[in-house]
């Protein structure tokens, strides 16, 4: 039986799914509903349908009762907001599956507006409550699923700068895709501003109220796109759904570029990246710098068979929740552990020194120590360094030290 | 000023160096003890454990073997031991180099000379029991000259040493005394005296009484009594007061604790 790849846009306000080899994309209300007198479960659509009908009560802004760690109240339970989460995401992964007749996530990408460490840590408790295995699901941002949507189109639309609005319920977003070639690896440079002139979508249903947001809309484009080389220019989010109320702006943008409407951008993109996993050799052979990857490399030089030789323990481009790193090193008259971070601007290299403070005093090579690398978030890498000794000849004092490196 | 990169060793068998009695378990220990004890490692070290231990447990199965194939081939222990040091990667060019000097300085001493420096290193390891071992197949060794009278005497010497050590006096007190028939050296009379204050079964005969002399009497007293002075001013015996100020339970676990590593320390020893 074949299995799905799945790529789910997972906000505040909706949902969106999209299997990458089906045209179809499921947008829902991120809301669940619970039936007052079963123990029945309802999402999207069928949710509101049940609170109106008045046997359901509803629970909107999942993700950010997840995020304040925050608890519901159904019928007489008290359920926590990560167990709901749970249950929706459940619910959601039916539709595709009983949609195409396959029961079995063979990867699954959720991009999320903003990546938070709770929340990853989160969604990855709950999808492995699902019985997703560890390595088979993903969570990323909207800027790697731009990235990711983008790299998947013709050349011609990436030759030179992408831009995308997103106007939602939540957010007035400008992202900007930039191409770096030349250098030993193509760089794809993903960066967004969160707009602070964003406005509620009702204003649309007023003449007037069209026009200011046209208005806003034009000023926010004149002022982020003037004087760049666009490609293309991309628009997505509930907002756009109906563009006549944008007229200047629709011609600000489609000035010499191809300009294109996208509803599920950003839950085709993760159906993308879900289907590059499956790949071994990556389609996208290029250091994607967004948020959620490194934007430095980290280094170490180190002695191996008598040369000294640079060892990467996290390389730019990597994504820093799942990267983890550990390796052991031998000091030979030195006291301190050396990185080098390493940003794309290699002008800005530095050199980050820790001392091994409290480590006991042994003869010359006689001291191994652990290494662990991981991040806390893309900025703050966390070091471990672990005195594990030197076997039974110098045992180990279990000295430990942590130490916060920013990046 | 570098950090040596370490291989992942995911060792769970680690290999046991009886002349150390200590388990290894990486090659950079491996490349430690080759470079730090060449004599434990001259003879017996490098062989099929070694090998198994690192196909099985280093991952260097094509070490190994090469090693295997070149021992087979009737190259030099000492040969092999270099190529392992440079293998590893451990020591550095010119310690890998002065390593080789000096095999092949130890290879031109006397048979019995070699055993008696791996002895006494073992010894300066406080492996006294395995000292013992060389020590007494040492004065098996038919006289030639360098085994001489004045070498046995040093040998038994050296023997004595190590039974004190182990608290086996009666032994001891033997050894010493026909160290001290062949090399009659006074630091071998005083070691005996001492003995015998030690242990009152331990009597020194007439003619060995008749050289304690009033006056080396009371120097070797002096010294007896200035060692006991600083023994109780040690450390370990800091150590030992104070758990035994503490309440009863965790005094038990304490003596426990310390009797478990003495019984390992004279286990190692023995």
């Amino acid at each position: 039986m074949e299995e799905l790849v799945v790529g789910i846009d997972l906000c505040d306000a909706y949902t969106q799914i999209n299997c990458l080899d089906e045209e179809k994309t499921w947008t829902f209300p991120t809301v669940i509903c619970k039936n007052k007198n079963s123990d029945e479960w309802y999402v999207g659509e069928e949710a509101y349908a049940h609170t109106l009908l008045g046997d359901g009560i509803i629970v909107d802004k999942l993700v950010k009762l997840v995020l304040k760690d925050g608890t519901a109240t159904l019928g007489e339970v008290r359920y926590e907001g990560r167990d709901l989460l749970r249950r929706y995401l459940e619910r959601v992964l039916q539709f595709p599956e009983q949609e195409y007749g396959r029961f079995q996530v063979q990867q699954l990408v959720i991009a999320v507006p903003k990546l938070d460490a709770r929340l990853l840590d989160i969604l990855y408790a709950c999808t492995a409550e699902l019985g997703l295995e560890r390595e088979h699901v993903h969570v990323i941002s909207h800027a790697e699923s731009f990235t990711y949507y983008i790299l998947s189109q013709k050349k011609e639309i990436w030759s030179n700068a992408v831009g995308l609005f997103d106007l939602s319920e939540e957010r007035l977003r400008y992202y900007e895709l930039k191409v770096q070639r030349g250098m030993k690896k193509t760089t794809v440079l993903t960066e967004y501003e969160e707009l602070e002139e964003a406005f509620n979508l009702d204003i649309l249903n007023s003449a007037s109220g069209a026009k200011l947001a046209d208005r806003i809309l034009c000023s926010c484009g004149e002022r982020l796109m003037q004087r760049k080389l666009y490609s293309a220019v991309f628009m997505t989010g509930k907002g756009f759904l109906k563009r006549d109320w944008a007229e200047d702006f629709m011609k600000l943008l489609c000035t010499k570029r191809r300009v294109y409407m996208e509803t599920a951008l950003f839950a085709r993109g993760a159906a993308y990246r879900a289907m590059d996993f499956l790949h071994e050799k990556t389609s996208y052979p290029y250091t994607c710098i967004c948020e959620g990857r490194l934007k430095s490399t980290i280094s170490m030089n180190v002695l191996h068979k008598g040369q000294e030789t640079p060892v990467v323990v996290a390389a730019a481009g990597d994504n820093w929740y799942e990267r983890v790193a550990t390796i052991d090193v031998i000091p030979d008259q030195q006291n301190t552990v050396d990185f080098i971070v390493t940003p794309l601007d290699a002008k800005q290299k530095k050199n980050v020194s820790i001392p091994l403070e409290g480590f006991p005093k042994r003869p010359e090579r006689t001291t191994r120590v652990q290494i662990q690398i991981s991040f806390l978030d893309e900025r703050t890498m966390d070091v471990k360094l672990k005195d594990q000794g030197f076997g039974e000849l110098f045992p180990s004092s279990g000295v430990e030290i942590r130490q916060e490196v920013m990046v | 000023m570098s950090l040596l990169l370490c291989r992942q060793e995911h060792v769970s068998h680690p290999y046991f160096m009886e002349s150390l009695g200590i388990h290894l378990y990486s090659s950079q220990e491996i490349a430690y003890v080759i470079y730090h004890y060449p004599l434990l490692v001259l003879d017996g070290f490098v062989g099929d454990g070694l090998f198994a231990f690192m196909r099985e447990e280093l991952d260097q199965g094509f070490l190994a073997l090469k090693l295997e194939r070149w021992l087979k081939s009737g190259e030099r222990v000492d040969d092999v031991l270099v190529l392992l040091l440079q293998e590893i990667g451990y020591c550095t060019q010119s310690e890998v180099t002065q390593f080789r000097q000096l095999m092949e300085d130890l290879r031109k001493k006397h048979a019995a000379e070699l055993k008696k420096m791996k002895a006494d290193e073992l010894f300066s390891m406080r492996q006294y029991g395995r000292a013992v071992e060389l020590y007494e197949e040492l004065l098996m060794v038919p006289a030639d000259t360098y085994v001489n009278d004045e070498f046995r005497g040093r040998v038994w010497n050296n023997l004595g040493s190590c039974y004190a050590r182990m608290f086996q006096l009666e032994k001891a007190f033997d050894a010493y005394e026909k160290a001290y028939n062949r090399i009659g050296q006074i630091q071998i009379l005083e070691q005996l005296y001492e003995l015998s204050q030690i242990d009152s079964r331990l009597k020194l005969g007439d003619r060995l009484t008749a050289l304690v002399t009033e006056e080396r009497k009371a120097e070797w007293d002096e010294k007896m009594k200035q060692a006991r002075e600083k023994a109780a001013e040690s450390e370990q015996l800091r150590e030992l007061e104070q758990l035994f100020r503490k309440d009863p339970i965790k005094r038990q676990a304490g003596e426990a604790e310390l009797l478990r590593k003495w019984k390992q320390e004279y286990r190692s020893m023995v």
